[in-house]
């Protein structure tokens, strides 16, 4: 495969949180995450049936209207995203475009699999760029992203919403360029912290857009206490792995630990285990003292549509309320949103200040 | 009448789950099977409904360990170990072809799952949930061919109180990743063998048979397959009988092997005597993903118009035969080698060759709403086709939910599509 994109252009477009940006790194690329423009995605129709993720497909909208990135490393986390691969490679035709296998288990059978897919990927980018990757540029990059997600969790300290995502956005955007001050739209430092009046609410779901349902929820009256979404607060979670860890270990036992490493975070719903992810999103009602969850799932995802009900029901029995709302990504049906918003915090309001849990 | 309209209308009305445990459902339903009005026109039928009321009745008359799996996981490895393997996808579909959908979809519904999803799955969600499908002791799934599946079924374990094992098919096939598959298949069989009070010995030999069956049926679907491809086809879509659901369900046991032998050997005695709507073949279609399972008209409605289905996606031999002395290596090719896993150019290509071989004039690809992995995959699946110059046509509807089903549409589509060929 030969490097056909413009020699300055080292993006490589990725798309799901359990992308290994680390080895994109190690290969002497610029790994960014894709979010679409959140505009209209209806020429993505011929490629994709419309009945797919929202998401994925403004995503394959902004491609067939703009012209980069060449280079792609899509994780086959859901049916979608595995046609969304399929679709760009077969009918935009990229310059590199990878199809990362993403198991749902976590035991010796998932860490295999992710780890023989691991090695792929750096077969394949080698052969990309033409150089080995060696083992003390896979250990810097590691180290880098740690300390760069470090870096993220103290800058965004105390800070909460909109803000706070637009922050991790930035930085899943432009990957090691992006720095502390980093946040596209953000207000200039003008020592705005989020909105820190208003009905604590966690907001959990997958892809959910800062400028879109994010902000509407704050102009709703909510004080986002937490993100617990893909483009989120889960960007927060470093790996816990150090260089000291990784001393003396060649590529493929240093891929080994990132399988483990990646495959141990708090899962997404499209893991077997969705306990751990309901028992974490307790903990986090629990401690940041949310009056309740707003669960926002994008249209037509499965993973979110048949983990809805089970959440629900862990919830109920911990009298925690829970709005669902559906989002179509583009969230242009503002005023509707905004109703069920106002209406549900109206519920907690009250229910709380009743000593009541149950909406 | 058939069957199926006779149970329909007799137990409709007050069908529950105390109905589907008493003795007196299964007593009619073997009566009918057995009554002389049964005379199905493929005498395979007979044993696939034989084999099909065995089992069901068993699972819900608390007779059989019931094990649920879905559409890509061996059965084989079920009946190795004598449980009785039950498939909730197939289930809806008889369900659909009952008239009964509407009732455990809106029960899906109302317990939170929207109708964006594949509507057998929620069929699923709502006759489980309401007690109408047997209490499994364990449930499988394989990863492909949809996420739906896997959801469902890890969902409904934790419902039913039962265990729930899913299965990682590597998208991408190799040396490495086929023994961590095999090695999942072992997993999986020696947890169930368990269960079964089975020895590891006892698996293994329950294997060997199963795969030595398995083989034979094979072979046997093979020779349908080849058969199919003449002109006229002497075996069409329509009259398409058990046949999907004995490939899903039925590989590994004595009626599998009964079943496709005796469909062979009608098809054979049938060359030579096409039916009148073989000799009325002018157009010849490949029918991608499945049809409308619900009483429809539209099959009956393309034959009167000299278009046959002679090649359906889900009725093939997709596998090499499987070694009885390595089972779970055997097993771990034959899912992973699915052209339903991994990425969808497989599929195409799959597609494409079987249109060159069974000599197609077109083709016609079922969007399911909700199938996530065949409609989304749809347009590269037709690109491919018409590159190799077979017109496709994509038809939107939906397999389960009668509700949605608009002939007159479908009709219209069909009609100008056939005639651009
Ligand atoms: S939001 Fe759901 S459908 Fe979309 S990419 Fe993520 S898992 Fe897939
Ligand atoms: S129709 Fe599609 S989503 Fe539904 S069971 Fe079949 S493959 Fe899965």
């Amino acid at each position: 495969m030969a490097l056909k994109s413009s020699e300055n252009d080292k993006r490589v477009g990725w798309f799901c949180a359990y992308t290994p940006v680390e080895l994109i790194e190690a290969a002497g690329l610029r790994p960014v995450r894709l979010f679409g423009d959140g505009a209209d995605s209806d020429e993505a129709n011929a490629l994709l049936h419309p009945a797919t993720c929202p998401y994925l497909r403004a995503c394959l909208a902004a491609a067939q209207r703009e012209s980069g990135p060449h280079m792609l490393v899509f994780a086959n986390s859901c049916d979608g995203m595995r046609r969304l691969h399929d679709a760009w490679k077969h009918f935009l035709k990229p310059d590199f475009c990878f199809l990362l296998d993403l198991p749902r288990r976590v035991d010796w059978a998932g860490v295999g699999l992710y780890h023989r897919d691991l090695l792929r990927l750096r077969e394949d980018l080698e052969s990309l760029t033409g150089r080995a990757i060696t083992p003390g540029a896979l250990r810097r990059a590691v180290s880098d992203w740690e300390a760069t997600r470090r870096e993220l969790r103290d800058s965004a300290d105390g800070l909460e919403g909109v803000e706070r995502v637009r922050r991790a956005v930035a930085l899943q955007e432009e990957g090691l360029a992006w720095k502390p001050g980093d946040a596209r739209g953000a207000a200039p430092q003008s020592g705005r912290q989020g909105r820190t009046s208003g009905v604590p609410v966690v907001v959990t779901g997958n892809i959910v857009r800062a400028d879109g349902l994010l902000s509407l929820m704050e102009e709703a009256g909510c004080r986002l206490v937490a993100a617990d979404i893909c483009s989120g607060d889960r960007f927060f979670q470093d790996l816990g792995l150090n260089e000291a860890e990784l001393e003396g270990l060649g590529v493929d036992g240093m891929l080994r630990r990132l399988a483990e490493r990646y495959l141990a975070r708090i899962p997404c719903p499209r893991m077997v285990d969705s306990r751990r992810r309901h028992e974490h999103l307790l903990e986090t009602v629990r401690r940041t003292g949310a009056r309740g969850v707003i669960y926002v799932s994008i249209k037509f995802c499965d993973a979110f549509i048949y983990d809805f009900p089970r959440l629900r029901a862990a919830l109920d029995a911990a009298s925690i309320p829970v709005l669902m709302l559906e989002s179509d990504y583009s969230d242009q049906h503002e005023g509707q949103l905004l109703t069920r918003i106002e209406a549900f915090l109206e519920i907690i309001g009250d229910s709380m200040a009743a000593g009541r849990g149950q909406v | 009448m058939g069957l199926a309209e006779d149970l329909r209308d007799k137990f409709k009305n007050d069908l529950s789950p105390e109905l589907l445990r008493s003795r007196l459902l299964w007593r009619t339903a073997r009566r009918l099977a057995r009554s002389r009005w049964n005379k199905p026109d493929w005498r395979a039928d007979i044993v696939s409904l034989s084999f099909f009321l065995d089992r069901t009745e068993r699972a819900f008359t608390g007779k059989g360990t019931v094990v649920w799996a879905n559409l890509l996981f061996p059965p084989e490895l079920i009946h190795a170990v004598g449980a009785c393997a039950f498939y909730p996808e197939m289930a809806s579909a008889v369900v659909a072809s009952l008239g009964l959908a509407p009732r455990f979809l809106d029960e899906a519904a109302a317990a939170g799952f929207t109708r964006d999803t594949c509507s057998f799955h929620r069929t699923a969600l709502g006759a489980a949930a309401g007690g109408f499908y047997p209490a499994p002791e364990m449930l499988f799934s394989a990863s492909y061919p949809c996420d739906s599946a896997s959801h469902t079924l890890n969902y409904l374990a934790e419902k039913l109180g039962a265990e729930y094992v899913g299965l990682d098919v590597p998208a991408h096939p190799d040396p490495v990743t086929l023994d961590i598959l095999a090695g999942q298949f072992e997993e999986a069989a020696l947890r169930l063998g368990a269960r079964m009070g089975k020895r590891e010995s006892q698996v293994l030999e329950g294997l060997r048979e199963a795969l030595v069956r398995s083989n034979q049926a094979r072979s046997l679907l093979l020779d349908i397959g080849a058969l199919r491809r003449e002109r006229p086809c002497p075996l069409s879509g329509r009259e398409l009988p058990g046949q999907l659901s004995m490939i899903s369900a039925a590989f590994g046991t004595e009626d599998g092997v009964r079943f496709f032998q005796m469909l062979r050997d009608q098809i054979v005695e049938r060359r030579g005597a096409p039916s009148a709507a073989a000799q009325e073949e002018r157009t010849r279609l490949l029918w991608m993903h499945l049809r409308p399972y619900y009483p429809n008209g539209l099959a009956d409605w393309l034959e009167e118009r000299g278009a046959r289905v002679v090649c359906d996606e889900f009725a093939l031999c997709t596998w090499e035969e499987l070694d009885p002395d390595d089972p779970y290596l055997s097993l771990a090719r034959k899912v992973a080698g699915h052209f339903l896993v991994g990425p969808a150019d497989r599929r195409a290509r799959a597609m494409a060759a079987l249109a060159r071989d069974y000599q197609v004039d077109g083709a016609v690809h079922f969007n399911h709403w909700g199938c996530r992995q065949s409609c989304a995959g749809a347009p590269l699946v037709r690109s491919h086709l018409q590159n190799e110059g077979v017109p496709t046509l994509i038809l939107e509807g939906d397999c389960v939910d009668e509700r949605e089903y608009q002939e007159g549409q479908m009709r219209t589509r069909l009609e100008g599509f056939l005639e651009s060929l």
